[in-house]
């Protein structure tokens, strides 16, 4: 058994979790946060994506000791963590996708979040190429990504302000 | 038909590689893998056959003793001897086979349920995704052999259905047989790879066409031969995507006194096939114009004037089609005009000379489809409008979104039906408890048929109401007028809101505003034309979709935004299938070789690079909404607009067909061996 604390969401956890738990799985069967999914078992369809220190990552992909003294931020705690205190206010990415009907079944979404949230914080005005790239390991299989791309360009638009 | 027995867990032989062969229930998921491990199971190895042609061959290898040859079914629609006078009498003849590869469905969300079962009332209640309860309550009671009242099952968010999570899966009753067993709740989620070994899959079919023509290019008549390969068992659906799918619109969206068709479906040693997202409809609307294409360059047509002079005219509508299909609307040339206009498509020889300098094969492809939709399973479609204690207008349906937007549809129905806000009516799926008449989620049909019903709900809750308010505001019932969400006495201000009539009226249950909308709802025919424009670089193979339009007669439309994201997500889930999807079973070993995302290739952001989409409505009047349905079009419109563009890049090459999918790999060698050809026919070539 290994013993983990890390921040998940802005919130101190220890967990005790057998050695080869998946962080994926620590988030949503340990901590109940089932916003992230899990949606292959080969790291290709970045449903899992959270954010580990900031940079967006498959948390399907490591175990959950590796993410021992680190910081997860998870799609539960995206929103109000941009502009001051509330946490009611959805995050500018969610608030574009929300805008841009860039989701139908909604499977895909916290990792196209997560990973479109990674990719804004690194390049605040990715042209639509990079865009198209920043999501090369997300797969979504009822959009056409059309929309999705569409509300990346969106929420870099919010974000600026 | 010759159906053989499918068991939950095989039984002396296992027919196709990811059939479930033990269960294993454990305290954890991580515990239940480690036990599996376990398991030794000894298997004797039998020569599978996994291909059409191998299963028909003389002597092929037999699954299922009901099956001789491993034929389940042999089927045909039309006039098979008016056809041979056609083509005896044809000036022209085209004959092309055209392969709908087998696809893996791949939602997002893996397959799962968990299932309790109460021992006092002997009710099972499952958690599923599905398509509908009412369909699932059905096929897991065949299944089982549980009568469909003990059958509870409960579906929330549905992560992407596709067809593919409308039927009863082998895991649901294994799950159920052990929730009884052992008195406690049971739970499996699957993994992707059982998506890829274990999901019924798609398409699978062989399509064979041949046309005559007259001399003046007028199609005289179309006669088809089609094998549809089922897998190692009948699912529910496969022999209906593999026959009447196929055939209910093999003429198109052209005018053709001859029609006939023949189907054929066969087991082999693969997953079981289903409904895929159009099941058989966008194969058959692919083939049909590949044919046309093929036929126009092979004869020395236009294609555009050779689809124009053979469309069914709008006036000739309803237009009863050679083997009894009636088109109820629709204006083919009206819709193709428009797409080849926004398209650009009088431009082209200029972009193709560009790209050509820039050493670049452009293409560009046409496609005028039609499918048949709307038709459900049951009699009819019902809706229950029940008013709750908390001042809002709950409408229970039977339609499980998969990420469709009922929520939001539905609602917009019933709210401007009543002219009431949005925020006061809510869509709820499957209760569990509702005893309603209808189809689930299938053939694009929600919006015309369960949409139905909730403008009828509208209508029925106003009716109903009209009494109650007229008592509530002292005046006759034909004095009021219902408008903007209230009752007025004509002519005067005095008015009563229907919420506030709701609520003086709240207390007993059922509420005296409950409502049931309902309706029997006809089929439809959605349809459109798509314009693909592709540049293939011949160095590497790889192709690129630089533009595409799409131009869809979808009915009325009621939420024009959902509207467009179905079309996208079609449209791309059938670019998936011409560039890269394929489910390849070896033929020595019977193994998946395709079974993850490394070596299954979906398709991915930015696929597209100019995507243009416009609803071009002619309402129908089989339904109260005039809606012809979306769900699936984008994949009839799109497999074959993306494949004629691809051939028509590489037409100049010598190259007139080529099976899917066009990976670069593919693209590249043909395109390698058509220069190959011509070198080697330049090096022989007279000196002068
Ligand atoms: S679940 Fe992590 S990449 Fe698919
Ligand atoms: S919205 Fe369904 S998978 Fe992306």
């Amino acid at each position: 058994m290994a013993k983990v604390a890390m921040t998940v969401n802005g919130k101190a956890v220890a967990l005790e979790l057998e050695d080869r738990t998946l962080l994926v799985d620590a988030l949503r069967d340990a901590l109940g946060l089932t916003g992230t999914h899990v949606g292959c078992d080969s790291t290709q369809c970045g449903c899992c994506t959270v954010h580990l220190d900031g940079r967006s990552v498959k948390s399907c992909s490591m175990l959950a000791p590796q993410a021992d003294g680190r910081a997860i931020l998870t799609i539960e705690g995206l929103a109000g963590i941009e502009g001051p205190g509330s946490g009611d206010a959805l995050h500018p990415v969610q608030q574009a996708f929300t805008e841009c009907h860039a989701l139908q079944c909604g499977f895909c979404t916290p990792g196209m979040i997560m990973a479109a949230a990674g990719l804004l914080a690194e390049n605040p005005a990715p042209t639509e190429e990079e865009i198209v790239h920043a999501l090369e390991g997300n797969l979504c299989r009822c959009t056409g990504y059309v929309n999705i791309v569409s509300a990346v360009q969106r929420a870099a638009e919010l974000m600026r302000g | 038909m010759r159906k053989p027995v499918w068991p939950p867990l095989a039984r002396e032989r296992v027919h196709f590689v990811g059939q479930p062969v033990a269960a294993v229930i454990a305290e954890s998921a991580a515990a239940a893998a480690d036990a599996a491990e376990l398991v030794q199971i000894e298997y004797r190895d039998l020569a599978p056959v996994t291909t059409l042609a191998d299963a028909l061959r003389e002597g092929a290898p037999q699954l299922h003793a009901e099956a001789p040859g491993n034929l389940a079914f042999d089927f045909e629609s039309g006039d098979a001897a008016a056809a041979e006078a056609a083509f005896a009498k044809a000036a022209h003849v085209s004959r092309l086979t055209l392969r709908s590869q087998r696809l893996v469905g791949n939602p997002m969300e893996p397959r799962a349920c968990a299932a309790s079962h109460d021992a006092g009332t002997a009710i099972y209640t499952i958690y599923t995704p599905t398509q509908g309860v009412n369909g699932m309550r059905g096929a897991l009671s065949a299944l089982t052999n549980v009568p469909r009242e003990r059958l509870r099952i409960v579906a929330q968010d549905v992560g992407g259905s596709f067809g593919i999570r409308s039927p009863a899966y082998p895991e649901h009753a294994v799950v159920m047989a052990a929730a009884k067993r052992l008195g406690r709740p049971v739970k499996w989620v699957g993994t992707r790879s059982e998506v890829f070994l274990g999901d019924n899959q798609g398409r699978a079919l062989e399509l064979t066409g041949e046309l005559a023509l007259d001399a003046t290019g007028r199609i005289l008549a179309l006669r088809w031969d089609h094998v549809a390969n089922l897998g190692a068992y009948a699912t529910p659906f496969g022999a209906w995507v593999g026959t009447r799918n196929l055939t209910v619109t093999m003429g198109g969206v052209y005018r053709i006194p001859v029609l006939y068709g023949r189907a054929r479906c066969v087991y082999t040693n693969t997953a079981p096939v289903s409904a895929y997202r159009g099941a058989g409809r966008p194969d058959i609307a692919f083939a049909i114009e590949r044919l046309i294409e093929y036929a126009a360059a092979e004869h020395g047509l236009d294609p555009i004037e050779f689809r124009r002079r053979n469309f069914v005219p709008a006036e000739a509508m309803p237009y009863k089609t050679a083997n009894g299909t009636v088109y109820d609307s629709g204006d083919f040339a009206a819709v193709m005009d428009d797409a080849l206009a926004r398209a650009g498509h009088a431009g082209f020889a200029a972009r193709r000379a560009e790209a050509a300098a820039r050493g670049k094969l452009r293409g560009i492809g046409v496609a005028a489809y039609l499918e048949a939709a709307g038709a459900g399973a049951a009699p009819k479609d019902q809706v229950r409008g029940r008013f709750g204690a908390d001042g809002f207008l709950t409408v229970w349906t039977l339609t499980q979104s998969g990420g469709q937007g009922h929520e939001t549809t539905f609602a917009e129905i019933v709210a401007s039906g009543l002219g009431v806000p949005i925020e006061r009516v809510r869509i709820r799926a499957s209760d569990p408890e509702a005893d309603l008449v209808g189809s689930g989620v299938g053939g694009s049909r929600s919006l015309a048929g369960c949409g139905s019903a909730c403008r009828v709900l509208a209508d029925r809750i106003v009716e109903q109401a009209r009494p109650f308010a007229a008592e509530a505001l002292e005046a006759a019932p034909e004095d009021l007028e219902y408008a903007r969400g209230a009752f007025t006495i004509k002519g005067t201000g005095r008015a009563i809101g229907l919420f506030a009539l709701a609520e003086r009226l709240a207390g007993p249950t059922p509420h005296p505003l409950d409502a049931l909308g309902e309706g029997t709802f006809g089929a439809t025919f959605p349809n459109g034309c798509h314009v693909a424009e592709v540049e293939i670089d011949p160095d590497t193979g790889a192709t690129r979709i630089v533009r595409y339009t799409a131009v869809d007669d979808i009915g009325t439309v009621v939420s024009p935004a959902l509207a467009r994201g179905q079309v996208h997500g079609g449209v791309v889930q059938g670019a998936g299938q011409v560039f890269g999807e394929q489910a390849i079973y070896a033929p020595d070993s019977g193994q998946l070789l395709t079974a993850s995302f490394a070596d299954y290739p979906m398709p991915r952001a930015g696929i597209i690079e100019r995507f243009d989409v416009h609803p071009h409505p002619v309402p129908t009047g089989t339904n109260v909404l005039g809606a012809k349905g979306v769900g699936e079009s984008g994949c009839s419109g799109s497999l074959p607009a993306l494949a004629n563009a691809v051939l028509d890049a590489l037409r100049p090459l010598g190259i007139a067909t080529l099976d899917l999918p066009f990976t670069p790999a593919r693209l590249w060698e043909a395109i390698a061996a058509a220069r190959g050809r011509a070198l080697s026919r330049r090096a022989h070539a007279p000196q002068v």
